[in-house]
């Protein structure tokens, strides 16, 4: 028993699922279920549909060079049955799961914060200068507690010429 | 999925290119042939100067199909053509040699020379 990859979307293909299709020169395609098998068939590009492994890993959205790739690496000979060879490896097989979810979901993490960093950056803002809609003028003028906190940022006289034209 | 009229590619070296089916060997009133049936086929199309000639019936035995085929352990394979052997009436192939992918279970059905003969067995 084997567990293959589908040649689409590179999921786990696991025994008795999918379809495999062998061409004329005797080159197996394994798919994991009709709907990559029917791409397939409509000639579509695994690497340029959004939703596959292919196209993550050539864009940059999930991480392509790791060390623990190397202990999914195919091999064909194949080891004779050994308890404490089988225990251990099953073992090893949940705590290798573990790390490789956790450096998948920092890699994507990490991917993802510039653009959180400029999306709260872009908050503060909005919030700085319409916030006259969240409370009247004059209570803030009497209150000056409810103003949120100014940022103090070095700014070039040159810099601020530039940005005035952006804020009408 | 093969039946009278089905047109199959011929995997040997016997001389014939193309086939036609004529009738499916099985029960009198068998509709379709799969992967390891014997077929009645006509030739069609042949190579010059073999033994083999066009409009020769013979007796063809199906080694790829289209339609797939289902194995007892789940897993599902479909070639990308048509494809037969020739055959005596013994079931021994008229070739010397095979080309493409054969599958598994002709080696059950006692075609064991094809398998021999064939590049892949998958």
């Amino acid at each position: 028993m084997r567990l293959e990859k589908c040649w689409f979307c590179s999921s786990t293909v696991y025994p008795g699922h999918g379809i495999q299709f062998v061409r004329n020169d005797a080159k197996i395609f394994r798919f994991c279920k009709s709907k990559c098998h029917k791409n397939f068939k409509m000639k579509r590009n695994p690497r340029k549909v959004k939703w596959t492994k292919a196209y993550r890993r050539l864009h940059g959205k999930d991480m392509t060079q790791d060390s623990t790739f190397e202990f999914e690496r195919k091999r064909n000979r194949p080891e004779r049955y050994d308890r404490n060879l089988a225990e251990n490896t099953l073992k090893a097989i949940k705590k290798i799961d573990k790390i490789i979810s956790d450096r998948a979901s920092d890699h994507i993490k990490n991917r993802l914060k510039t653009g959180k960093v400029q999306r709260q950056k872009e908050a503060r803002k909005q919030l700085e200068l319409g916030i006259h809609l969240v409370k009247a003028p004059l209570a803030l003028a009497q209150d000056s507690s409810l103003c949120l906190p100014k940022i103090k940022v070095n700014v070039s006289q040159a810099q601020t010429e530039e940005n005035q034209p952006m804020e009408d | 999925m093969i039946q009278p009229q089905t047109h199959l590619n011929v995997a040997d070296n016997s001389g014939a290119r193309e086939l036609m089916c004529i009738r499916v060997i099985g029960a009198s009133n068998r509709r379709y042939a799969h992967i390891g049936d014997v077929i009645v086929a006509v030739i069609k199309e042949a190579v010059p100067n073999t033994p083999l000639e066009r409009s020769e019936v013979i007796k063809a035995e199906i080694v790829r199909t289209r339609k797939e085929l289902k194995r007892d352990n789940g897993m599902i394979i479909r070639y990308d053509d048509n494809v037969a052997v020739i055959i005596d009436q013994e079931g021994n192939p008229k070739g010397t040699r095979i080309f493409g992918a054969i599958a598994r279970e002709l080696r059950q059905l006692n075609f064991t020379k094809i398998v021999s003969l064939a590049p892949e067995v998958l």
